[in-house]
């Protein structure tokens, strides 16, 4: 027995002294980044991967680790992490996160660590998006994030102008081609019961969901926007009885529906060999609204980079060299030529490409009538006021007068709740 | 997709090595730390006993009271996002947490008093048709039949698929226009019905996705009931000219309770806290109309980041599961069995 337990001690001080050991001699670092890039979001995930193996070459013994998670993933296990005190060195993510963020103090504002002259290089819309408290906290990666009408040039050679023109060509490319009493081929399709996707009506008609952070929902703008959408399905019949993003993506790539609206993000999928078969992509506005003659409002966002509050050392100086190499004209170019994703530095959207190719000028077209989608955490209660009452609108359970008034008392409630 | 290199799978593994070290290491300085402890210095008899279940023990308080305590201490906090590192702890806050979960809507318009109701609908139609597949299945199952083997696999495969898939591949097919389920309702000559968009029917629609998914497993489980069962006590009751249901009711049932009551019990536990169905097909909606409690615990939670109440929500329905755990138990005494056996 004692020579059994002499054994496992020496084995134990052997492990202990030899797992850091073997640690200083080969200075290793691993730098781990968190993305919400992956399958979706087409090649840039392999992408993120080339890149960060590019950059880790300059510096001996780096290894970037790059994890991909979905964007309410990211979300939520990076607060558990940062509870913790411990995650990961690097956040690549959407601009909305930033408002719980910054509430629950776990990342850092960036203002100091990359100084005034590097932030001037970006926009102006993009570095807005994560402004809180008069603090940046946030580097832009890309900008745009936002809703566009896209059009399928073989069913429709020109996009409709306003909505009573998309209304129009909607019903006439709204067909029931097998004469089986149901439409086979739509004149638009897009993410009905989505708020993300309604905001652009509701900016059309004139309302916004949040004033700073009051919410502003029972609102006749809101009431006129859900009626016109309640009108798409049951008036005017152009867009199909249930229809969520993979429904309409699916029918857009079949070359079943002539109009879609998606974002910038998806721009890359239908242009390849097998969906071209079926689909010529254009890209355009969403209409302007016929009854305010406003332009349809896309929430614009981005994709930005986010330092952990815990981050310090040689990991915040790694992360703010792999910024700025992220930031540098060839990868923003890079990104634009191969993701079609709008760059977020002035000097890479001055560049010729955008003005050339129709698909990128129709995406910065729109971007321009966009609105920045609110940073700050209550818009978290208003997307979940709007979401029930909006679903129950589009099932013709509930009228947009109703609606409004109980997205607003929802909304007041989960703001009460979540500020207490 | 990123393929899966060498290098990839080489790391993968080394860090997975790396922890069974870290973990085999840890096990034996515990180990060597009781021995001197128990065995040298209190020179205690049962010495060996003790050191073999240390580890299991601090895995358990590491992994389950651990975190069970500190889910109570935040039941009796303010935390939430604008305090989320600094909150603080105290009887008024656990109080007020508590009392919100019952006076106030859990998310905008449910109530817990109706999420209550809805989950125990849920749990009991869902339970109720797994045993009852379970049992038919395992009947069939449990007879002479040729190619038996092949049956059983087919008939496990919604259990050996992952929940995410199954429930994914099912919410397309719930769609109002291309999905199967209305194709078929159509070629028989019925309406579509619009499974997604009304709360209604979107309830009824997870749970026929959760009768598909649970139904293996109450099978499985039964069989191995079944298959136990000496043929004997047939032989004899047909010699005494019973039924065939009669068996079933004088032999087959009690003689599958040691089985069927953990089975149960865990079923209902496992429904009640399902999570994974309701989120990935409806996600609670359309109108919360399909919001159960643990899916309106997820949202109060990490959507609206009401960590305090959270905690004391999820406190309630632990609650209320060990309250159901032990009326079960006493009403069947199927755990005594168990344990006579």
């Amino acid at each position: 027995m004692k020579r059994a337990i002499a054994f496992i001690l020496t084995g134990v001080l052997f492990f202990a002294l030899a797992v850091p050991m073997g640690a200083l001699a080969q200075k290793k670092v691993t730098f781990t980044l968190w993305t919400k890039e992956g399958e979706v979001t087409g090649g840039v995930l392999e992408d993120i991967v080339e890149l960060s193996k590019e950059f880790a070459k300059s510096r001996p013994g780096l290894t970037i680790e790059v994890v991909s998670y979905g964007v309410e993933e990211l979300r939520q296990n990076f607060q558990a992490a940062a509870f913790a005190g411990q995650g990961p060195d690097l956040l690549w993510t959407v601009s909305d996160h930033a408002g719980p963020f910054v509430a629950m103090k776990i990342i850092k504002p960036v203002d100091n660590i990359f100084g005034k002259d590097f932030l001037k290089e970006f926009v102006r819309p993009g570095l807005e998006c994560v402004e809180l408290d008069g603090k940046t906290w946030g580097v832009p990666i890309s900008v745009g994030n936002h809703l566009m009408l896209l059009y399928n040039k073989n069913l429709l050679k020109t996009p409709p102008k306003n909505t009573d023109e998309m209304i129009k060509v909607g019903k006439e490319l709204t067909r029931d081609l097998n004469k089986d009493g149901v439409p086979d081929q739509y004149g638009l399709v897009y993410n009905l019961n989505e708020p993300f996707f309604f905001a652009p009506w509701l900016g059309g008609f004139g309302g916004w969901p949040l004033d700073g952070t009051k919410p502003t929902l029972n609102t006749p703008a809101m009431v006129n926007a859900l009626q016109f959408v309640h009108d798409l399905k049951f008036v005017h019949k152009i867009v199909p009885v249930e229809c969520d993003y993979d429904a309409a993506d699916a029918l857009f790539k079949e070359g079943k529906a002539a109009m879609l609206i998606n974002g910038d993000w998806s721009l890359t999928s239908y242009q390849t060999p097998e969906v071209r078969k079926k689909v010529d992509l254009g890209v355009a506005r969403i209409p302007m609204v016929s009854q305010t003659g406003l332009w349809p409002t896309p929430m614009t966002s981005g994709i930005y980079f986010m330092l952990p509050d815990y981050l310090t050392g040689e990991k915040l100086q790694i992360a703010k060299e792999f910024v700025e190499f992220i930031s540098s004209d060839k990868v923003q170019l890079r990104f634009l030529e191969k993701h079609m994703r709008l760059p977020a530095t002035a000097s890479a959207l001055k560049n010729p490409k955008i003005a050339s190719d129709p698909i990128l000028k129709g995406s910065a077209d729109q971007m321009v009538v966009g609105k920045p989608m609110p940073t700050v955490p209550e818009m978290r209660a208003a997307w979940d006021a709007i979401r029930p009452n909006q679903e129950a609108v589009m099932a013709g359970k509930m009228s947009p007068k109703n609606a409004a008034k109980a997205m607003q008392d929802a909304c007041e409630k989960l703001i009460r709740e979540m500020t207490k | 997709m990123i393929p899966l290199t060498w290098e990839i799978a080489s790391r993968g593994l080394t860090e997975a090595g790396r922890i069974l070290v870290m973990l085999a290491v840890g096990v034996a300085v515990i180990e060597a730390l009781a021995y001197l402890i128990l065995h040298k210095w209190l020179k205690l008899k049962n010495a060996l006993p003790f050191m073999l279940m240390l580890p299991a023990f601090i895995a358990v308080v590491a992994l389950v009271i651990y975190p069970f305590l500190f889910n109570l201490q935040l039941a009796f906090s303010n935390m939430s996002m604008y305090r989320f590192k600094e909150f603080s702890v105290g009887l008024s806050y656990g109080i007020q947490n508590f009392l919100d979960v019952f006076r106030a809507p859990v998310l905008q318009n449910v109530t817990f008093a109706q999420l209550l109701l809805r989950t125990v609908v849920w749990t009991a139609v869902n339970v109720f048709f797994h045993v009852l597949g379970g049992l038919f299945l395992a009947i069939l199952l449990n007879r002479p039949l040729r190619g038996k083997a092949i049956y059983r696999t087919l008939l496990t495969i919604p259990w050996a698929i992952p929940q995410v898939i199954a429930a994914l591949a099912w919410k397309n097919e719930f769609h109002y226009q291309y999905g199967f389920i209305n194709v078929l309702l159509q070629k028989l000559g019925f309406a579509p019905v619009q499974w997604l968009s009304d709360p209604k029917w979107a309830f009824v629609a997870v749970i026929i996705v959760n009768i598909w998914l649970g139904i293996p497993f109450m099978m499985v489980i039964i069989l191995g009931g079944l298959q136990s069962i000496s043929p004997d006590y047939y032989d004899a009751a047909q010699i005494d000219g019973a039924s065939g249901f009669q068996q079933f009711r004088a032999i087959t049932m009690p003689l599958l309770k040691p089985v069927l009551t953990p089975a149960i019990i865990l079923g209902v536990v496992w429904t009640f806290n399902n999570f994974n169905v309701i989120y990935l097909i409806t996600k609670g909606g359309p109108m919360e109309g399909t919001d159960i409690l643990v899916t309106s615990l997820y949202k109060a939670v990490f959507e609206f980041y009401r960590y305090g109440f959270g905690a004391a929500y999820s406190t309630v329905i632990l609650i209320i599961l060990l309250i159901f755990t032990w009326i079960y138990l006493k009403v069947t005494k199927g755990m005594g069995e168990v344990a006579d056996a």
